[in-house]
């Protein structure tokens, strides 16, 4: 018991130390409260298997890379990615997957975490992700846990046409399924605003048919456009990035968690002349203007602070009941326990 | 400012006792939705535990924690590295809280509770361990991943639980461990028995789940979450030479995690909960570029100190093949440790982990030399047979090198959708017909149950056994095909167990230690291997995935092509007509005459 | 009257000749028949036959028998697995069969087959015999349809090509060699034709649940079976005496079945899996590649309605269409059968085919023979081709396997409308007469 006591009293401090932490950024957070979103997800997905592919794991993989740096939580990310890129035996590197021929950055990291990978990708189980309408079991990295406070980043790679998008070569989800996910979303307060970001061919097509409120999209290319990849890296033998996400990346290498650069910004990246298919931006169902709207909002993270006006006691505790105690306990018990044999001896005659 | 509470309105004990009451509150919550501040509060907990370290380790009972590397030189052109890690706690398993760990990881503890776990089992591998050329491995892994757990007796659903747990540990561990339900899961018998003490008086295997996923992918994002069970996580120890980059450029890669109760004092009156987490790699020479390894060579980076919470931390380098092929060790070794087991000697170099940079490094004194390669006594390799989509055969073929004779249990788990004809059951040893001891068989059920063949089988002296049984190539639903169908069906290792009378080539612990360093000098009487063959593809035939519609419509139209003939035979009769030839022509006068008819009509009208 | 007994004592004398001399060339047939089937069965050929989808289906496929055989050898329940579709009954008759009465296999399978042919033989000749009798009488019809008529021969001629028509089709003769157990179904069809036909309550209703416990499509021809009692030898009470037979059958089969394999798994693995069509190996019929290709959410509903299709939904229509001739009643819904049911093999085509001498009348008003008899023909030769093309060599997909299961369905569609449509036409020209004339005009004939 005494030595309990001390441990508590040994983290007395630090369990002041919120309180400190929590005034100290009382200025960012009181603008946070404004904005109205108290929390970040990303739904990062890329729905292409197969090798020739490489670009579209490398393209979701920078913007979890990016995403990261900007102060989302793994625990907050959820990556989908249909094939495995770095550990194909094709890649003369493995465990690496990199988004430029300098091969300066490796995306995948050395502490990447994969929500949904191979055979999960599926439409069935992104449908299910957004909406929350997850069979019982799922474990918590698998599941979006968003409020009516969240800003979610939706990100989407792959292959696509005019109103749908392919998911691993055998399966599509329509522009209008989407919308349809993302009005379900907002009926059960999953979201607060999103940001829809859509590296495909035809990607404007994807986010035609929205119409929830608080959505902002950005599109690759328009209907009509095919969305080109940017370059080959003789090494791997593949093309290794998409265009928009090269260009998009580009921009976000550039912001850090203070950073005043705003979504109008990020909305104009990579013009026609770079792109060669035309960037395409929904704004209308989304209420506030771009330009003010820093790139953080949907990139990086607010921190998981609540505001309290009082903390309830419960003196009713009781202590006997606690795991604590039972553990300290310990019955003296008969010798009951022993190894079984891992493997049993037979007898010799056939059956 | 700001309202935030913090209980600094109380003071002395008082605070003590209202921060206990509060932190125990919302441990002790079932469904944990933590508030945010929680959160926080707990990560610096956490923390602080760790910095508080040892004084915590005494209130939560006698955690123990031990790091370990081996690293063995193959006869063959690799070399081999085994981590291994292991926390034992002290845990009364009458009690079934798991929520107060220490070192041992929470999340673990979590699911063990949840489940009501036993034994857990698991191992995540790429690649494929060449039991001919190079022994075998501390610990046995088959390709891909593989889960087997034992639920306490007094579970109340296991397949629910099996499934449940699978869920989670796909949620653990980043894997896709949730494909695994009763349809790819199986119950043996005699192969996985429990490993750890138990006090059940029989041992039934309607508690045991065992399931194997052969296409399962290992990479980093399994590594990383693995790394996190860890109780100093790859900052410092042995755990930080587990840089992924290293990792996957290995020709054999597995990590594996062995949960298990094990006998906390000799006459075994009271259990620990035993946590072995282990990562085996093998380094090919030719990948390496050089046969002499080092520590930058293998992980890429020195070894900074120990794991500061860990009660043994040593590296062990096998010094078997230095007789055969002499290299040198830089730095020396600490001590030089002379095991004999099961008849056979062999020295380890032996380094404690100082708190001093360390890289160990061997040097072949002369480079271009070939091993002598001594196959081990039991090792076994499974092929399909046959050609084309319509008939084929799974054979397994188990080499017993040994002078006697050999009693081994072989386990086929065969997927649903690769029906095997147990009457076409042939075991040839020798050329000679061989009846196997016991036979075990669940026939398997489309979309519902594996086949299931367990056997234990009396191999004779220096024999080779071929068992080899039929199956058909089955045709499934459309939907059913994965994305890939082209690329084929996994059909999962063989495994083959056995006591092996000798030592030789053996590496792996005995059942009552948790250290490699416990396994010098351990000789028992027989040592038990658990050889996994080579996984299998197979590719089954496919439909036209794009012909739904057309298909729907063409047989429709067949049926409808029976349908209207037999409608007129039986609802119509047979009548004479008088023939009334009217040609094209005919026919569109008759109609000019009547609209014109019509509007002459209408006109007059 | 002198003269009378004369003749008629003549007749005998030349009629036992016939017999003799008919007697001896059905055993000679028999025996050619049997042997030509040893031959092939105890070469290499036997094992590429037997493996072929066409010939053993999921249901009449020997090695399942085999396995189900040996899981009953070691004491595991045969049916705990669903490789088996072979009732607990038949199972126990295929062991005793195979293990007690007949040492070699194939000799099973070559008794059964010359068992259907003897059985076929016996029954058309008593029917043609019935038929010629019916029609001997020519001054009931217009004088132009003498033609149409059996002829003087006719019931000689008639059982002996149907003797040929089985023991020489190449399908049931491929189903012989292969091991199909369809096979030994249609040796208890055979028995229950043969037992209708000679009016036999106790045969023909016991066979007829023989065959409806093994799958259940031959329940429907209780139908015909009862139209035979009833119209042919004229009495109620014998008809319903057979179906009252049948049901009690029936029951004791299942109950025996159920004894046998001590719970009611048998039930899902024989008759669920007919009906529900969970193996999609390819075979002959319509149902594996639609019910590999159908969307899932449909597949309850179309399972219903082709099975349905395949029992019941021609079988009162065509029971009161021909209610005066319930022979062709049967041979229609065996046909129909055949089409359409789950998982259909080439024995059950042959053995309807056997049939057809016994329309030798009706060849006349048929129109699509030609067409009928080529594709059957392109059809045979393509599917074995084109199935080596696509599991073989990867170089067709399932889509030409299909094509040409859809031509060989169409073939028999067509067959059978024809013969119908015939028959319908035999009777109106019997009747009407040949000239096809209204008021001294001419006219055509038309359905309405």
């Amino acid at each position: 018991m005494f030595l309990y006591n001390y441990s508590i009293l040994a983290s007395l401090p630090l369990l002041i130390l919120p309180g400190i932490v929590c005034v100290q950024l009382e200025p960012t957070f009181v603008e946070n409260a404004k904005k109205g979103h108290t929390n970040n997800w990303a739904v990062l997905v890329d729905t292409s298997r197969f090798w020739f592919n490489y670009r579209h794991v490398a393209n979701v993989l920078s913007i979890y890379r990016s995403v990261k740096r900007l102060g989302i939580p793994d625990s907050q990310i959820i990556l989908m990615i249909a094939d495995d890129m770095a550990c194909n035996s094709r890649n003369p590197r493995p465990a690496t997957v990199f988004n430029n021929a300098n091969q300066h950055i490796n995306v995948y990291g050395d502490d990447v975490e994969v929500d949904y990978r191979g055979y999960e990708v599926t439409v069935e189980n992104f449908v299910r992700l957004l909406t929350g309408r997850l069979p019982p079991g799922t474990p918590r990295s698998k599941q979006l846990l968003s409020d009516e406070g969240s800003n979610v980043l939706i990100y989407l790679t792959g292959h696509g046409g005019d109103g749908f998008l392919k998911f691993q070569d055998s399966e599509e989800i329509t522009s209008q399924e989407m919308a349809d996910a993302l009005e379900q979303m907002w009926q059960k307060q999953r979201y607060h605003e999103v940001f829809f970001m859509i590296d495909t061919c035809q990607a404007a097509s994807m986010y035609e048919r929205f119409y929830s409120p608080n959505i902002l999209a950005v599109g690759s290319s328009m209907v009509g456009e095919d969305s080109l990849s940017h370059h080959v890296d003789p090494a791997i033998g593949v093309y290794i990035i998409d265009r928009y996400t090269y260009y998009a990346l580009e921009f976000l290498e550039n912001v850090n968690p203070e950073s005043k650069r705003t979504l109008g910004e990020f909305l104009k990246v990579c013009p026609k002349s770079a792109c060669i298919s035309t960037v395409g931006v929904r704004t209308d169902l989304f209420l506030r203007d771009p330009d003010k709207v820093p790139v953080t909002d949907f990139f990086g993270s607010v921190r998981p602070v609540k505001l309290l006006s009082s903390i309830r006691m419960d003196t009713e505790f009781n202590f006997t009941d606690s795991p604590l105690r039972n553990n300290v306990e310990s019955e003296s018990k008969p010798n009951k326990y022993r190894y079984v044999p891992p493997l049993n001896k037979f007898s010799q005659n056939s059956v | 400012m700001s309202t935030f509470y913090i209980p600094l309105v109380f003071s002395g004990t008082q605070v003590i006792k209202e921060i206990r009451k509060w932190v125990y509150r919302e441990l002790s919550e079932k469904n944990r939705f933590y508030d945010d501040s929680i959160l926080i509060t707990m990560k610096i907990v956490l923390i602080l535990c760790f910095l508080v370290k040892i004084q915590l380790v005494l209130c939560y009972g006698n955690d123990t924690f031990t790091e370990e590397l081996l690293i063995k030189p193959l006869f063959s052109d690799q070399v081999y590295a085994h981590f291994q890690f292991a926390v034992t706690w002290d845990k009364d398993p009458t009690i079934k809280k798991y929520h107060h760990t220490h070192l041992f990881p929470r999340a673990l503890g979590e699911i063990i509770e949840r489940h009501n776990i036993h034994e857990l089992h698991i191992s995540l591998t790429g690649g494929l361990w060449r039991y001919e050329s190079w022994g075998y491995p501390v610990v046995d892994a088959a390709p891909g991943a593989e889960v087997w757990a034992w639920f306490k007796p007094d579970t109340v659903d296991i397949d629910q639980n099996w499934k449940l747990l699978a869920n989670t540990l796909s949620g653990l561990l980043c894997s896709s461990f949730n494909f695994i339900d009763v349809s790819n899961s199986i119950s043996p018998e005699f192969s996985f028995r429990p490993r750890g003490s138990t006090d059940w008086t029989t041992v039934n295997s309607t508690w045991l789940r065992y399931a194997s996923l052969p296409r399962e992918i290992v990479c980093t994002e399994n590594l990383t979450p693995f790394k996190k069970l860890l109780p100093c996580d790859s900052k410092l120890g042995l755990a930080s030479l587990l840089n992924s980059g290293f990792i996957h450029n290995t020709k054999y890669h597995s990590i594996a995690l062995h949960l298990r109760p094990i006998c906390r004092t000799e006459t075994c009156e009271s259990v620990s909960l035993e946590l072995q987490l282990s990562v085996s790699l093998v380094y090919d020479y030719a990948i390496l570029g050089t046969r002499n390894w080092s520590f930058k060579k293998l992980f890429g980076q020195g070894l900074e100190g120990k794991c500061p919470l860990s009660s043994r931390s040593n590296i062990y380098v096998d010094l078997s093949t230095s007789d055969s092929k002499k290299f040198d060790l830089t730095p020396t070794p600490d001590e030089v440790v002379t095991s004999i087991r099961g008849g056979f000697v062999n020295k380890y170099a032996l380094y404690h982990i100082s708190p001093n940079f360390l890289s160990i490094s061997g040097r072949y004194e002369d480079d271009n030399e070939i091993f002598v390669k001594k196959p081990p006594s039991l090792y076994a390799n499974q092929y399909l047979i046959g050609y084309g989509q319509e008939r084929g055969g799974i054979v397994s073929k188990i080499y017993n090198n040994h002078w006697s004779a050999l009693e081994v249990v072989l386990l086929q788990s065969i997927a649903w959708y690769v029906p095997v004809y147990l009457h076409t059951l042939k075991i040839v040893s020798n050329g000679e017909i061989l009846k196997p001891t016991i036979l075990k068989y669940i026939p398997g059920k489309q979309r519902e149950r594996p086949y299931y063949i367990e056997m234990v089988l009396n191999l004779p002296p220096l024999s080779e056994t071929l068992i080899s049984v039929d199956f058909d190539y089955i045709f499934l639903k459309w939907q059913e095909y994965p994305p890939d169908a082209n690329h084929g069906f996994y059909i999962g290792s063989a495994v083959v167990s056995s006591y092996l009378p000798l030592a030789k080539n053996f590496t792996g612990l005995p059942q009552d230690s948790s250290t490699i360093y416990s396994s010098f000098n351990a000789s028992r009487s027989g040592y038990l291997v658990q050889v996994r063959t080579e996984n299998m593809v197979i590719t089954l035939p496919t439909p036209d995935f794009s012909m739904p519609y057309n298909v729907i419509c063409l047989t429709c139209t067949v049926v409808a092509l029976a349908f209207g003939p037999l409608h007129n035979i039986t609802t119509k009769r047979l009548i004479l007509k008088k023939k009334c030839e009217t040609t094209l022509v005919q026919k569109l006068k008759l109609k000019f005459e009547t609209i014109r008819k019509q509007l002459v009509k209408s006109k007059s009208d | 009257m002198k003269m009378s007994t004369l003749s008629s004592k003549h007749a005998k004398k030349k009629e036992n000749t016939y017999f003799l001399q008919s007697c001896s060339k059905v055993v000679l047939l028999l025996c050619l028949a049997a042997f030509l089937r040893y031959l092939v069965m105890s070469s290499k050929y036997q094992t590429i036959i037997a493996n072929h989808f066409e010939i053993s289906t999921p249901i009449c496929s020997w090695k399942r028998v085999q396995e189900g055989l040996f899981l009953l050898s070691r004491n595991i329940d045969p049916y705990d697995g669903d490789l088996l579709h072979e009732t607990p009954t038949a199972l126990i008759f295929y062991k005793i069969m195979s293990q007690n009465v007949f040492r070699d296999v194939s000799l099973m399978f070559i008794f059964f087959d010359i068992g259907t042919a003897l059985l076929l033989y016996a029954a058309t000749r008593h029917y043609a015999k019935q038929f010629h009798q019916e029609h001997r009488d020519r001054t009931k019809y217009p004088k132009d349809v003498h033609e149409y008529l059996p002829s003087e021969g006719y019931y000689e001629k008639v059982p002996l090509y149907v003797l040929v028509a089985f023991l020489f089709n190449p399908y049931t003769f491929l189903g012989c060699v292969g091991y199909s157990t369809a096979g030994i179904h249609n040796f208890f069809l055979a028995l229950f034709v043969f037992g209708m036909v000679y009016g036999s309550p106790i045969v023909s209703s016991l066979a007829l649940a023989i065959c409806s416990s093994v799958s259940f499509y031959p329940l429907i021809l209780l139908s015909p079976l009862y139209i035979y009692y009833s119209q042919v030898y004229k009495s109620k009470t014998k008809a319903l005496l057979v179906v009252l037979y049948f049901l009690t059958y029936v029951y004791l089969i299942t109950f025996y079945n159920n004894s046998l394999s001590k719970s009611f798994k048998f039930i899902n693995n024989v008759y669920g899996s007919i009906w529900t069509v969970p193996d999609l190996q390819p075979n002959i019929g319509l149902f594996w590649y639609f019910f590999t290709e159908v969307f899932d959410h449909f597949r309850e509903l179309f399972i219903h309605s082709f099975q349905i299709n395949a029992t019941i939904l021609y079988l009162v229509p065509l029971s009161i269409k021909f209610s005066n001739r319930p022979f062709i009643l049967t041979i229609a819904l065996l046909f129909l059968i055949t089409i359409f049911k789950s998982y259909p093999c080439l024995s059950d085509l042959g053995f309807v085919l056997s049939f057809l001498p016994n329309f030798l009348h009706l060849y006349a008003f048929c129109q699509q023979g030609v067409i009928v008899g080529v594709i059957l023909f392109m059809t045979s030769c393509l599917a074995p081709t084109l199935w080596h093309l696509w599991i073989y060599s990867a170089s067709a997909n399932a889509n030409f396997y299909f094509g040409v299961t859809l031509a060989y369905a169409i073939a028999q569609i067509f067959l059978v409308t024809d013969i119908l449509f015939a028959q319908t036409k035999w009777e109106f020209t019997l009747k009407h007469g040949r000239e096809a004339k209204i008021d001294g005009e001419d006219a055509d004939l038309s359905l309405e």
